[in-house]
């Protein structure tokens, strides 16, 4: 058994950093690039919260079981206000040793080992930003996945983050590490009630492919109104590996991703996929970078959203292949529907390139919905709401189609019910 | 009801909504159930505007006189009531819908024109799409394509005629359906139309060309020539082949 006191203060260690940092890092305004879009001072002030730097020696440690039945699912991990309760792991994927672990409580050596060299350090240190910071201070628990050297995890894992009450900030990270030639695929997903105070949650995700490894990540944001759902993730993606990501923002008030992906090594590359639907006063801020640092790289960013009554969207991605890394792709694609007058969408793609063998390609749209579509299905006899309902479900499940085929079924399944289910009350 | 013509069209007057100049000028024609009929007139004689006031295009707004389906009067219906009413345009640029597949799209018309609490047999549904892919000559996974997302000219007229053969019309109405096809995929469409007819002979199909070669595959009952915004003349099939050899030049208004 290892010893956790030791483990513990290493971990605070890291939490009284971060929150120094924090502390002196001014928070953002419209006035710098990256935040010109959502205004933090109006839509989520973050004095009307308490955020208390507090170390954490233990939490309750979580239940643990073997997963039955897993027809579907490799493992599932439960996490309540932050904090991991449930742990279920099929035996067999277990044995061959594939870790699925709260960050807090681990007592498994190896994992350890794993989150010291890579937890808050070379892969989202807290110097990223203001809200990296905090996250990095006031986490309390999360999620580290391990994958050893050429293990397949086939069904994806499932971990679910619930809250219980409105609280001031609830701060989880997660941690996925797909050693030389492995896979897995993770889906987490977020729900809550409403809530009438401001309420934070706050993400962020660390992302690891080791050579020739593939690791996809499905993230589904469905929390209750009166929350801001604040989300770091970054992907380090080595020498022929694959990150794949799909975030789904569907619920909370106010949503901000911030995402990056860095391409390391030659053959190494991304697909990132994003999907929204906003409704009443609903606000998406995302903010993506897809770094080149070596030669043949690609990556394939499509962000898709709709957008009804006042809500809105904002989209700045940035393309940015290194000096040298020749012979590269990189696509970014925004396209927003306005299905509402008022609703508004703002698309802000970019790039910087550095070499000259490249292929690149960028674009955002924002469109109504266009009434020769309508019109056709019109024709064939469908009524104007269910012609507007099949449009908008094709143009954002046309973003699911792009995952890897079969083991996302069911999240395929979920988000469209959301969606449905939104455009229904919209 | 059974006396009435397919479509009786009385003095026709349109225009498009937001312009002037008048396309369709008081037009007559009537079609009897089961009849095939072919109107063909050269490039803006207003052919493809018919098509499109038939089926309640909200781009075009009728001025002056009245269209009747079945003796009940088509102008004062939405789109959607005429489609379900029984009537189909196969659309000479069929629109494009990311992330629908032809399946879900016919299944959804389909249950359109059940009555509440009516669920459509999903069993019945597949026979009817595959019979209907068949007779199109496309894979079964062409159903679970994107409807006409991507397609080549001929996949989406295809697929235009696709969707006659499974929601069955009473009156359909091809708008330029042999343009942009090759010579097999114009074989492969005529031969789904006349089957389609055989299969239902009170189906009434109006055939919208600019071009005889057509006409060599389904046989028209009746040909009309549109020029200007009006028939100018009837005949049977040997109308279209005259046009053929003397082209519209004596055709053109003379001013």
């Amino acid at each position: 058994m290892a010893d956790n006191s030791t483990y513990h203060s290493w971990l605070n260690e890291k939490r009284s950093h971060a929150w120094s940092v924090y502390q002196s890092t001014p928070t953002p305004t419209t006035k710098s690039e990256e935040w010109r879009y959502t205004d933090l001072a109006k839509l989520f002030p973050l004095e009307q919260i308490t955020l208390e730097m507090g170390l954490v020696d233990s939490t309750q440690r979580p239940n643990r079981e073997d997963l039955i039945e897993a027809t579907n699912t490799a493992g599932r991990i439960q996490l309540t206000d932050g904090l991991v309760t449930n742990i279920q792991v099929d035996p067999a994927v277990d044995s061959q040793g594939v870790g699925l672990d709260s960050i807090q409580n681990t007592t498994h050596e190896k994992y350890q080992e794993i989150i010291r060299t890579n937890l808050c350090s070379h892969v989202l240190p807290p110097e990223s930003g203001k809200f990296q910071a905090l996250n990095a201070a006031l986490w309390k628990d999360g999620v580290v996945i391990y994958v050893p050297k050429n293990v397949h995890v086939k069904m994806p894992i499932r971990g679910k983050h619930t809250l219980s009450t409105g609280n001031s900030a609830v701060c989880a990270r997660t941690l996925i590490i797909a050693e030389e030639g492995s896979h897995v695929s993770y889906v987490e997903e977020f729900h809550s009630d409403d809530f009438s105070n401001k309420s934070m949650v706050s993400s962020s995700v660390e992302v690891v492919a080791h050579r020739n490894a593939s690791v996809d990540f499905v993230s589904v944001q469905n929390l209750g109104r009166g929350i801001f759902f604040q989300v770091a993730q970054k992907s380090l993606v080595h020498r022929d590996a694959c990150v794949n990501t799909l975030n789904v923002n569907l619920g909370s008030s106010l949503s901000r991703l911030d995402l990056n992906t860095r391409l390391l090594e030659p053959g190494a590359n991304s697909k990132m996929l994003g999907l929204y639907f906003g409704d009443k006063d609903q606000h998406f801020d995302h903010n993506t970078s897809q770094d080149h640092l070596a030669p043949h790289t690609r990556s394939d960013l499509l962000y898709k959203g709709a957008l009804d009554g006042n809500s809105r969207a904002a989209f700045r991605g940035i393309i940015r292949v290194h000096s040298g890394a020749q012979q590269s792709d990189a696509y970014q694609t925004n396209r927003t529907l306005l299905l509402s007058e008022q609703a508004r969408a703002d698309s802000l793609p970019n790039l910087e390139i550095e070499a000259d063998d490249v292929k690149c390609s960028h674009g955002s749209t924002v469109g109504q919905l266009d009434p020769e579509t309508i019109f056709y299905l019109l024709s064939r006899g469908f009524s104007r709401q269910q012609a507007e309902r099949l449009i908008v479900l094709g143009f954002l499940g046309d973003v699911m189609t792009k995952l890897p085929h079969g083991a996302f079924r069911r999240v395929v399944k979920n988000v469209t019910d959301a969606v449905e289910q939104k455009l229904r009350h919209g | 009801m059974s006396n009435a013509p397919a479509l009786d069209i009385r003095g026709l007057s349109a225009k498009v909504a937001d312009e002037e100049i008048s396309i369709l000028k008081s037009l007559d024609l009537a079609l009897n159930p089961g009849e095939i009929h072919a109107i063909m007139g050269p490039n803006g004689s207003g052919k493809s505007t018919l098509a499109k006031v038939l089926a309640g295009h909200p781009s075009y707004q009728v001025t002056g006189g009245e269209a009747l389906y079945l003796g009940q009067s088509l102008l004062d219906m939405e789109p959607d009531e005429r489609a379900l009413a029984g009537i189909f345009m196969a659309f000479q640029y069929p629109v494009e819908i990311p992330g629908v597949s032809i399946a879900n799209f016919l299944r959804t018309a389909l249950q359109a024109r059940l009555g509440r609490g009516e669920e459509l047999d999903l069993f019945d549904f597949q026979d009817q799409l595959l019979e209907a892919m068949k007779l199109l000559e496309v894979e079964p996974s062409f159903a679970e394509r994107p409807v006409n997302d991507g397609f080549s000219g001929g996949e989406k007229k295809r697929n235009e005629i696709l969707q006659m053969a499974v929601l069955k019309p009473s009156l359909a109405i091809l708008d330029e359906t042999d343009s942009g096809l090759d010579i097999d995929a114009l074989q492969v469409v005529s031969n789904g139309v006349n089957t389609l007819h055989k299969e239902n002979p009170e189906m009434t199909i109006l055939l919208i060309t600019h071009y005889q070669r057509l006409l060599d595959y389904i046989k028209p009952d009746f040909v009309h020539v549109m020029v200007d915004g009006k028939i100018v003349r009837t005949g049977g099939p040997e109308l279209a082949l005259e046009l053929e050899k003397q082209g519209y030049v004596n055709w053109k208004p003379s001013s």
